[in-house]
């Protein structure tokens, strides 16, 4: 009753006018997100994080879940009309989905796209109150020793599911380590890879490194593309039909279990959550023969699992303050820009702020159906914006919003260097989803490390004296391990660019 | 060359590319960098961990892995992913070097016009007219939103003259 109660105010506070504005903005602002090839959802909620700084923390986190969501559908749009996917969690949705727009029903496909994406978020966020409290209360149980056994098993996962390369992944997860290390030290106050510069005493800015890593080396590495016409289906073929609702009913509730149960494992990325969809729709489905043809089983599923692994990926991290995907984790970033920290101590510390902002993602999942559907034109003419006009507009946004974090061009320069060093990323195809996570858990990681060794005077052995961190850190040395038994890896993971 | 002696030929081996290996010497000598440092830093006080000690454990892996790395490629050459247009990245990276180098003096408005004109007009090749809208309402339009609307302040020239007409 507590739960219900708790939701209900949050809804109260939800459904305010000033946080109902910043819910459509985010799903607004998400939709364009998405919908644009060149910016990815990580880079889009980064660089929109310093125009949030001023508001607060209740809006300013809500508008911030909405653009990551909205982007999760965003990217739908193109992945149906031009077969190009605005970003990689809809990659798998341009087989059936621009099948289907050669067929004429390309309406139909971004409907059923959009209900998909509503049924899997809205049951997803369900799964959020319900675990809240619980996990919550597990998780204030939870000391340094588990805390940092369980941010090892987070990244582990992230390192084994990266890239072609574990190699190359743990040179990611330890450089985004490093950089979060610069500035003053947490406990002794001592000044670490500053250079002597008296603007790194603070650390690297967080949103500029990110903006530089995701949104600025995505733009260093365009190359000329192919025109492309796009044309917007009419309001009256979004309707699909009475057969194609029946057939997407059950690909819906196969996706949402799948992105559901995905969601809650940190490492799996929105892209795995759809490509595990799509491969149990040609397992189980019974027009399994028509996949890759056009069948409307091919957006239903993978569409709703990637929406229900968003909210899901939410889980983690209100109850236990662990990211579990590279978007979640600059999530993380904004949360704890405006003073809160996510895990146990938000539901005992900051419970109406937690809740509205969960009783948010109910209502923009809603917003998002009827902002997606009949606005399909509008959001099909943002591709046919020139490209130097597009290009130079991220970049106009991507100066604002480095400039803005402290109000210094040090940041701005902060941005173009991790711009170039991103572009070197990229092209030794070093994946940057663990730089981000540990760049993010680096201090807390460090802090509940050096906490756990002052607790067991320098003892080691109290990580494998406590059953849970026990057993977490033997979890994460396995999978680290993962390659020596030779475990296979989905194809689709390792193309994945999230990751 | 006649085909037996192709044929004869022992099969070349495949080397790694430059990028990669300069790549990896780069990540082993920040590696290095990093275990010396933070040895300089105190890997152990009294009270316990020291400051040096987590950077220590991060140089290792550095290190390491670029070691394991290079070990790889020499057995077996990895791709590389595809090369950038470099007439692009040099540029985005000098025209957002020479902005962020000229904000504070000619102050967000003139200099970003600059900047957006310059991707616009010369390099998008697009029309006056809607090169000059697109700058304006990214510069002077930008500006305003931002100061009025967001009550985000960006930065306004340091040149007195120009300060004085609201740039």
């Amino acid at each position: 009753m507590d739960t219900l109660n708790e939701l209900l105010n949050g809804f109260a506070a939800a459904l305010t006018w000033q946080n109902l504005i910043f819910a459509f903005l985010g799903c607004l602002l998400g939709t364009v997100i998405g919908v644009l090839p060149g910016i990815g959802p990580v880079a889009g909620v980064a660089l929109l994080i310093p125009l949030t700084l001023n508001m607060d923390p209740t809006g300013s986190i809500i508008m911030l879940c909405a653009i990551f969501y909205g982007t999760a559908y965003g990217g739908t749009i193109t992945s149906v009309l031009l077969n190009t996917p605005g970003e990689a969690a809809s990659a798998i949705t341009t087989i059936d989905g621009h099948a289907m727009t050669k067929m004429g029903k390309a309406g139909a496909a971004l409907t059923i796209a959009a209900i998909g994406s509503f049924v899997g978020g809205t049951i997803a966020t369900l799964g959020l109150v319900a675990a809240a409290k619980p996990l919550g209360e597990l998780g204030l149980l939870v000391g340094p020793p588990e805390f940092f056994a369980l941010m090892v098993v987070g990244i582990s996962l992230l390192v084994a599911l990266a890239g072609k390369s574990m190699v190359k992944a743990l040179i990611s997860g330890a450089l985004g380590l490093l950089i979060s290390m610069v500035g003053i030290d947490p406990v002794a106050g001592a000044p670490r890879f500053t250079f002597g510069m008296d603007r790194l005493l603070d650390g690297v800015s967080f949103v500029a490194v990110i903006v530089g890593v995701f949104g600025l080396s995505e733009i260093l590495s365009y190359r000329k593309g192919e025109s492309t016409v796009v044309h917007a289906p009419g309001f009256r073929s979004l309707l699909p039909t009475r057969n194609e609702w029946r057939r997407s009913a059950p690909s819906m509730a196969r996706g949402t279990g799948i992105g559901f149960g995905l969601g809650l494992i940190p490492g799996m990325t929105g892209s795995v959550a759809s490509l595990l969809s799509y491969g149990a729709e040609k397992k189980f489905s019974k027009h399994r023969n028509e996949l890759g043809k056009g069948a409307v089983e091919g957006v239903a599923g993978p569409e709703t699992a990637n929406n229900a692994h968003a909210n899901a990926a939410l889980i983690p991290l209100f109850t236990l303050g662990i990211p579990a995907s590279p978007t979640i984790a600059v999530l993380m970033g904004a949360f704890l820009q405006q003073g809160l920290t996510p895990g146990p101590t938000l539901f005992t510390e900051h419970s109406e702020i937690a809740w509205a902002i969960i009783a948010s993602l109910f209502i923009g999942n809603l917003l998002l159906v009827l902002l997606n559907v009949p606005l399909v034109g509008l959001w099909t003419s943002i591709l046919r914006v020139p490209a130097p006009i597009l290009t130079a507009l991220i970049l106009l946004f991507m100066v604002i919003g480095a400039y803005t974090i402290n109000f210094s061009v040090f940041d701005v320069f902060v941005m173009i260097g991790f711009g170039l060093l991103g572009l070197a990323l990229r092209h030794l195809e070093i994946p940057l989803a663990p730089m981000v996570l540990t760049l993010v858990l680096g201090p807390l990681m460090e802090r509940s490390l050096r906490e756990s060794l002052e607790i067991s005077q320098g003892d080691f052995s109290i990580f494998l004296n406590r059953p849970i961190s026990a057993v977490l850190i033997g979890v994460g040395v396995l999978i680290i391990c993962s390659p020596l038994l030779k475990l296979r890896k989905p194809k689709a993971l390792m193309d994945d660019p999230e990751t | 060359m006649t085909t037996e002696s192709t044929m004869t030929q022992s099969p070349t081996r495949a080397r790694p590319a430059r990028s990669v290996l300069a790549g990896i010497a780069a990540f082993g000598a920040l590696g290095a960098y990093v275990l010396v440092s933070s040895v300089g830093l105190g890997l152990w006080t009294s009270l316990g961990p020291g400051p040096g000690l987590f950077p220590f454990a991060m140089g290792v892996v550095l290190a390491a892995m670029s070691v394991l790395w290079l070990l790889q490629e020499l057995k077996r050459p990895s791709t590389t992913g595809e090369g950038a247009d470099g007439g692009l990245v040099l540029a985005v990276v000098v025209s957002l070097l020479l902005l962020a180098a000229l904000l504070d003096l000619l102050g967000f408005q003139l200099s970003m016009f600059l900047f957006l004109m310059y991707h616009l007009k010369i390099r998008g090749k697009r029309s006056w007219l809607s090169s000059l809208l697109t700058a304006l309402a990214g510069s002077v339009g930008a500006f305003y939103a931002f100061n009025y609307g967001l009550n985000v302040a960006l930065p306004v020239s340091s040149i007195p003259v120009l300060n004085l007409i609201g740039l």
